[in-house]
Order: structure tokens, then sequence, then C-alpha cells
């Protein structure tokens, strides 16, 4: 049991993770490394698609739950599971081309399947609705969260209206045509938001790799549901 | 004084739902009444445009859709002006989608909106629709190996073995630039994982509120051109029809949503967002002052 629970996952983590390593710096055609990883990076597709399966089963999970006790916000989740099934089903029928659901997308003659349509004009249009309405709420947190308290929001306040204005005409149109503020705009992203940028995007690199190291040598468990003592 | 604090005092309780009105009415009337701000071209837009331009008739670009609805406003103008200036420089496309919310569908009706405007261009010969494919950098990494084997049929359920640009085009060896107009992560997995190990030249047409982080990619050579939010996409835009003037009248077409035109909005959105914080700040001042007065 203990063979099957923990150390045959562990040695296939090992093996699957330290192929695509070894090929990166050595991988001559025809070897089995060189096999072996080509056959690990078209399964690696298909094993990410299931991803989308484990999404949907979670969807359904908190959502009958959330239903099932009344929580607040029920009927918005009997919204949300009548629009996976709907879109679900014209989706999975399209694939198996029944009756009008020939296909995902459009139809030889340019009509659109009901999938298409359902993606189209109902959750394109609420999607888009939802983000803009991040304009207002931004506008108005800016107005009462920006005030320059101390000298730390005072530089982030100054850096955020000098990029705010450079990346609009009126910041050249109130300097007469000369884009100063344009190129200041650009310096600020090109130096010290890049040198920061860059900072971030290798430190999280670094903990990637090092996270990935510990789940291939075994030391890192709990992906498969059991603590360290095991 | 107490008189100007207090007024700004009520402006800093000022009842939201007035900043609302004013947001709407600052979106809503430029898109309506243009008024046609000058737009000024950075050298991150000039580098995607070179790059196009110095590509042969021959060569191909790859276009990943890598957004969804929520940011089409943005991503939008970009993807058509990058190509219209594929099919107006020659080059053949290759568009695929690897964002898994309405990636796809963003794809079709960018070229369906692009294509009315070339009637030359031939499916087959002159772009491909690849369609989605899940798996973020699972698919992009297969892509380096064989884009066959990932996509076994285009978008309208064709084989790629039939179809004539695809029997040319079967790894980013192949292709001589990609393109993506990313929102979220996928953007940068282009630049880290395509342009790291397959080293083909990428770019990135991107959100304004992630862009800051594409300079870094930008000034380490990984990406050789970004185009930010609705600014990357007008000064596209102006370079686009400045360099091909066939393609002006589109531009100048009513009813299109261009980024030019969007720029209006966001001119004077910004205009009272800054308006808005120097007011709010100027009342955190006086306050702060009227209080010290007081106190003493």
């Amino acid at each position: 049991m203990r063979f099957l629970r923990l150390q045959l996952p562990l040695f296939l983590t090992a093996l699957a993770g330290s192929i695509p390593i070894v090929a990166f710096f050595w991988s001559p055609n025809g070897t089995i490394v060189q096999t072996t990883k080509d056959w690990l990076e078209k399964y690696m597709v298909i094993i990410a698609s299931f991803a989308l399966l484990l999404g949907v089963i979670n969807v359904v999970q908190t959502n009958v739950k959330k239903i099932e006790r009344r929580q607040a916000g029920w009927h918005y989740g009997l919204f949300l599971l009548a629009g996976l099934v709907g879109m679900g089903t014209c989706g999975i029928l399209g694939a198996i081309q029944v009756g009008p659901f020939q296909g995902i997308g459009f139809r030889p003659d340019g009509s659109r399947t009901p999938f298409q349509w359902g993606a189209e004009f109902i959750f394109n249009p609420l999607q888009a609705t939802m983000f803009s309405l991040l304009a207002f709420f931004m506008a108005s947190a800016a107005f009462r969260a920006f005030r320059a308290r101390n000298v730390e929001a005072t530089i982030l306040l100054i850096a955020a209206a000098v990029v705010m204005v450079g990346r609009i005409p009126l910041g050249e149109s109130i300097l007469g045509g000369r884009p100063y503020l344009a190129h200041f705009t650009d310096w600020l992203m090109n130096w010290p938001n890049a040198a920061a940028q860059r900072g971030i995007i290798i430190g999280a690199a670094l903990g990637a790799a090092s996270l990935s190291l510990r789940v291939i040598v075994g030391i890192e468990r709990s992906f498969l549901g059991i603590d360290k003592s095991e | 004084m107490d008189r100007i604090v207090r007024w700004l005092d009520l402006l800093v309780h000022l009842d939201r739902r007035w900043i609302f009105i004013l947001i709407a009415l600052g979106t809503a009337l430029p898109i309506l009444f243009p008024i046609g701000f000058k737009v000024s071209i950075t050298p991150s837009a000039q580098a995607l445009y070179d790059k196009i331009e110095s590509l042969e008739p021959e060569d191909v670009v790859m276009v990943s859709f890598d957004y969804g609805p929520s940011t089409a406003p943005e991503n939008d103008p970009m993807a058509d002006a990058v190509l219209r200036h594929c099919f107006s420089h020659g080059v053949k496309v290759v568009v695929l989608a690897l964002f898994p919310i309405g990636g796809v569908t963003m794809a079709d009706q960018s070229l369906a909106r692009v294509l009315h405007d070339y009637p030359g261009i031939k499916y087959g010969t002159d772009y491909v629709n690849l369609g989605y494919k899940s798996g973020g950098q699972a698919t992009m990494k297969q892509m380096g190996e064989e884009i066959h084997n990932v996509f076994p049929v285009d978008r309208y359920g064709k084989p790629l073995a039939e179809i004539p640009l695809m029997q040319r085009v079967h790894a980013y060896r192949d292709v001589k630039l990609a393109v993506s107009m990313a929102t979220g992560i996928i953007g940068e997995w282009w630049a880290n994982l395509v342009n790291a190990q397959f080293g083909i030249p990428v770019a990135c047409g991107c959100t304004a509120v992630s862009a800051p982080k594409y300079y870094a990619f930008l000034q380490s050579g990984q990406m050789i051109g970004i185009l930010g939010g609705l600014k990357g996409a007008s000064e596209y835009e102006k370079l686009l029809t400045r360099g091909y003037p066939a393609t002006a009248p589109i531009y100048a077409r009513p009813g299109l949503y261009t980024a030019i035109k969007g720029m209006d909005a966001q001119t004077i959105d910004h205009s009272i967002i800054l308006l808005f914080i120097i007011l709010g700040n100027l009342a955190f001042f006086l306050g702060r002052m009227n209080n010290r007065r007081k106190a003493s």
C-alpha cells in the first residue's frame, strides 16, 4: 500500500521531472532521453486538458453546496450552474454533431452554432460588462486612496500621475506639443519599473525552480495529499 | 480659509455616484463626438512595426489571441492593426488562440473585421486559423517540435496537412515573428519559453495594466516590441495609416471602433481622475493645515 500511495508516485514524479531537465542540456536525436521527452511533452498537453475537467467539478461542487445551504448569494450560483449546463450541453452535442449542434464554431454556410451564439451574444457581452465596471471603481478608489500621506505614498503618487499624463495626448498638449512627459514616462517604464519587475520575475523564477527541485527529489509531498512524516 | 476647507471637505465626501456619472460622460461623449487628439509614437511600437516591415512577402507571422472579451476594447484594435499590417505588407499569418475564455472568438471576430477590407486574401495560402488549444505552456513547448501534432486540424476541422500554408510551417523555426495579443500571463510565456528556448523574435500587445512587467522583457531583448494598452494600439494605427495610406479610409470609417478614437475617451477619463486626485490631495493638506492652526 505504501508503495502505491507513496513510493511509486514519488518515483514517477522524479522521473517525469528529471527527463525534461536532462533533455534540455543533452538530447541527441534517437536516444531514449529524446524519445521520452517527446512522449512526455505530448502527454503534457493531454494531461493539462484534465485541469479543465477538474475546474468544472470544483465549480459544480462549490455551487451545489452553496445552493443547498442557501448561503448568501446562492441564487447567483444557480445562474452559474445553469450557464455551465447550458453551454456545456451545446458544446458536447456540438462536438458529437447532433441535430442543429453541428460543431462549436461557425457552420460551413457561415451561420452560428448554438455554442458560438451563446459565446458571442451572451458570454462575451457579460464579460465585457463586468470588466467595464472596473473603470468606475478605479476612478472612485483613486480619488479616495491616492493621498500623499508619507514619502513612499508621495513617490507613488507622482510616478502614477506622470505615467497617467504621459500616456495620453494631453501631456504633450500642455507642454506645447513637446513630448517631454511621454519621454519621462518611457524612462520610468524602461529603467526604475523594468529593474523592479526584473527583480520580481527573477525572484519568482528562483522560487519556482527551488519548489520544482523539492518536488523532484521528494522533499515536497503535499501534492500527494500526505505530510512529511509519512 | 475655513470656507475653502469646508468646500474641499464636501468634495472629499462627494457621493461616488457623481464620479461614476462624470466617468460615464467622459467615456461616452468622446466616442460619440471624436476629438482627434494627436498620438505620438514610442520606440516599443515602432520596433514591432519595423520588424514586420523587414519581413519578406513569403515569411510567416504567428499571431496568438491570448485575451478574452473582458480586455477586447484594448486588445482588439492592436490585433486588427497588426493583422492589417501583415496583410498589407504581404506576409503570411498563422492565427491561434491559447486563452481559454473567449480567445478563439476574439480571433474569429478580428479576422472577420480585417478580412472585410482585404478581399484578395485567401484562406489556406495567405492565412490560417488554427483555433484554440488548451494546455498553455505545454502546448507552446510542443509547437516548438511539431505544430501539426498540437493542431491536427484547423479551426474549421480541415487537416493541417491539406492546407498549403501549413505544409511549410511545422514549428517555430518556420516562423519569423510571433506576436501575442495578451492579457494575463500568457504573453510572458511567449518571452520566457518560446523566445528563450526556440529563439524566434517575440512581440506582445498587452493591456495597459500588464504593460509594466513586459518592459523587463523588452529591455532584456526577449521581446522586440510592445504595444502597451490603448496607447500602444493607437500608435500602431498611426504607423499603419502613415506607412500604408490605403488603410487610412478604413480607420476613418464611421462606426468602426479604433484605438485612436478610444484614446479620446481615455484622455478625458485620465484627466477627470487626475483632477479628482489633485483636489483630494488639496483638501487633505488644507484640512491638515487647518487642524494644526486650530490646535495652536
